[in-house]
């Protein structure tokens, strides 16, 4: 297989989650929409040092969403 | 009878005493081999007849498909290649690959599920887990929907983004290829 230098690149927890990733945008579209919530990670994380808490950070940046104007 | 250890036995009884302790030393010994059972005492191992099952706890993150059932065969698409487990099958660690798990339940016909990855572990009391990410049965795929996503995972792998990208594409790409696959042979 061509992808099998994977571990060059990245954690096999993060090549986990592409493999599940691309499963769920393969089913129907019913359960497409249930499977989709899983993939869903939404997680702030915040690095303390001497009682002085860092900035938060999103471990997945969240995708802007463009909000449609319906027609008038 | 078994020819083998009786000729031993009467070699040695002719080497030290007449023909006639042999001979008595003969009958004894077939005798004792009829009483004898024929098969093997420990440690044989042929195939598994349908009352052996191993128990099977197929799990992912958010639904466990199996805990601990009985049943009678698991093919695992193991990143080595394709392995069926039977009953008292030897402990091991396989990761999988995205491929079909097939399971062959007692009395029931078999049932498949694509699972993404993962890890089957056979523990050593005859118990099989399956650890997996996502895992769907066949017919909840899209045919036109794996090949949509194929063709955009190959565009993205042989086109010039970063390493890190076309890695990504790759892997994905062979996750459909092998949704592709598993759906025609359905």
């Amino acid at each position: 297989m061509s992808s099998a230098t994977w571990r060059n690149v990245f954690t096999y927890n993060k090549y986990t989650q592409i493999a599940a990733r691309a499963l769920r945008q393969s089913l129907n579209e019913s359960e497409r929409v249930q499977a989709e919530k899983r993939g869903l990670t939404i997680l702030r994380y915040q690095n303390w040092e001497n009682g002085v808490g860092g900035p938060q950070t999103h471990l997945v940046p969240p995708v802007e969403k463009e909000i449609k104007q319906g027609v008038v | 009878m078994s020819v083998g250890s009786c000729d031993r036995l009467t070699l040695e009884l002719i080497a030290a005493d007449g023909l006639q302790v042999a001979m008595s030393a003969l009958r004894l010994v077939s005798s004792a081999a009829r009483r004898a059972p024929r098969s093997f005492a420990t440690g044989r191992r042929g195939y598994a007849e349908a009352a052996d099952k191993i128990k099977l706890s197929l799990v992912l993150p958010h639904q466990a498909i199996f805990t601990s059932t009985e049943v009678v065969q698991v093919n695992l698409p193991a990143a080595t290649g394709d392995m069926g487990i039977l009953a008292n099958h030897v402990p091991t660690i396989e990761p999988l690959r995205a491929g079909v798990v097939e399971v062959l339940e007692p009395g029931n016909a078999a049932k498949k599920w694509f699972v993404s990855g993962g890890f089957a572990t056979v523990h050593p009391n005859n118990m099989l887990t399956i650890n997996a990410v996502e895992a769907a049965p066949l017919e909840d795929f899209s045919a036109e929907a794996v090949r949509a996503n194929l063709q955009e995972a190959q565009r993205v792998a042989g086109g010039n983004g970063s390493e890190e990208d076309k890695m990504e594409a790759r892997v994905e790409a062979d996750v459909y290829e092998a949704i592709q696959h598993a759906l025609s042979a359905r």
